[in-house]
């Protein structure tokens, strides 16, 4: 085992991790914090995404023990006070999901997306999403849903 | 498993002596983690060479030099390799669509993987050699010689990749990068890089084919059919096509992703493409 100590959402979390358990393992079974999902375990479908400082990255292929050191976001990190983040609210608003699995995956592709490029294209929405699956089939409103965020954080 | 974040060189080299071939070094994760289950019995000591301060990209003594850990997307941004003579290694990245593994993977783990990846195939094309670390010092190999097959490269026991290094492409010269893939999370199906030296009057001085992930030895080989083809002379639309046809001297591998026909014809395609892509950039 190996003492660390994430810093997931602003908060400092001591946790003991051994060297081959993923970040998203640990975030999930350890930490407690189930909204990041995990699918493939093997980087193909994106719905482990969290951010480290601010870029996105699959948490199922980040070992847990080399995350000290880096400020961590999932998707419970994100709403304001009281307030859903802006991609959450149109998430709702347009249907952007069925089940909701690939979901939280999408909202911190997107977040990235947006903090980086606040007037993305169509199709720069889609390449940032292009390494998450969603099994539903809901491309096209999660495209909506996006799109329609980054007007109202403009706005 | 024995975790080790080692600070110096030789501390990382030391490690990856004591434990041989049971020590894995990682730098962005991607591929150790997502081969975790079938490397587990084998791999007694991860070693995580993010801290050697082995993440840069220069130029020196005419040479671009890229640490071992500079991440993909750490490539596709920085000035040097996004612009100029260098900015092929923009384009290569720009051609793999998952961002958050660009944030993570290394350019020293795709050329240590020696299957399907994108990088190498562009190291070869442009003459690339890769400085390899150990106990004893360091050596240069060539990208040529350093994959021996697939999933097979020139390391020794205790050695590690520390740096890329890329020769000053000769003036006038361009490149090309293209790549078929079933989705943007598959790995490539063909990947095609070229590099071309003009002279000033259009005459090719100097010719480079490489193609990727669809050879049937599993490492990006140079097509010298191809670039007999266009070495000495003007380039258009005909001698294009004709180097492109040229290009099925290299052997493609038939596998569930795609048939050795249907590989063929793509790098056929993709030698094509990647041309037109590098004579565009004049």
């Amino acid at each position: 085992m190996n003492s660390i100590n994430l810093k997931i959402n602003g908060e400092d979390c001591p946790v003991d991790v051994k060297t081959h358990w993923s970040l998203a393992y640990v975030i999930r079974e350890k930490i407690g914090l189930t909204g990041t999902k995990t699918g493939c375990e093997m980087g193909t479908c994106g719905s482990c995404t969290i951010l480290m400082d601010g870029k996105p990255v699959f948490s199922c292929l980040r070992m847990a023990v080399d995350a000290e050191g880096h400020e961590w976001t999932t998707i419970e990190g994100i709403e304001g006070d009281d307030e859903l983040h802006p991609l959450q609210q149109t998430f709702i608003d347009d249907h952007g999901m069925q089940c909701g699995y690939c979901t939280p995956g999408m909202i911190i592709a997107a977040k990235a997306l947006l903090e980086e490029n606040p007037e993305p294209t169509e199709s720069e929405v889609r390449k940032a999403i292009a390494g998450h699956l969603c099994r539903c089939g809901t491309y096209v409103r999660i495209v909506k849903s996006i799109m329609n965020a980054a007007e109202i954080a403009r706005s | 498993m024995e975790y080790y974040s080692p600070t110096e060189l030789n501390e990382a080299y030391a490690l990856l002596s004591k434990y041989g071939d049971a020590a894995i070094p990682v730098a962005g994760n991607t591929f150790f983690m997502g081969h975790r289950e079938e490397l587990f019995d084998e791999v007694e000591a991860v070693v995580n060479i993010k801290k050697l301060g082995l993440s840069y990209i220069k130029i020196e003594d005419d040479t671009l030099k890229i640490g071992a850990t500079t991440t993909l997307n750490e490539l596709f941004n920085h000035e040097i390799t996004s612009s100029g003579d260098y900015k092929i290694f923009a384009e290569t990245v720009n051609e793999l669509n998952i961002n958050e593994v660009r944030n993570m993977a290394t350019i020293g783990g795709e050329v240590c993987i020696a299957g399907e990846v994108d990088m190498p195939t562009t190291l070869l094309a442009y003459d690339a050699n890769i400085i390899i670390g150990g106990s004893n010092g360091t050596r240069s190999v060539s990208m040529q010689d350093f994959h021996l097959g697939y999933l097979n490269t020139a390391l020794e026991t205790g050695e590690m990749v520390v740096e890329v290094q890329l020769p000053k492409p000769i003036e006038n010269a361009r490149g090309g990068f293209s790549k078929f893939e079933r989705t943007a999370a598959d790995l490539p199906i063909v990947n095609v890089a070229v590099r071309l030296a003009l002279e000033n009057d259009g005459t090719c001085k100097e010719a480079r084919v490489s193609v990727g992930a669809a050879t049937l030895a599993g490492v990006p080989k140079r097509s010298i059919a191809a670039e007999e083809i266009l070495v000495n002379q003007k380039i258009d639309e005909a001698l294009i096509e004709k180097a492109a046809v040229a290009s099925n001297d290299v052997e493609c591998i038939n596998d569930f992703r795609a048939s050795s026909e249907l590989r063929a014809l793509w790098v056929k395609c993709g030698v094509e493409d990647a041309l037109k892509k590098a004579i565009a950039q004049g």
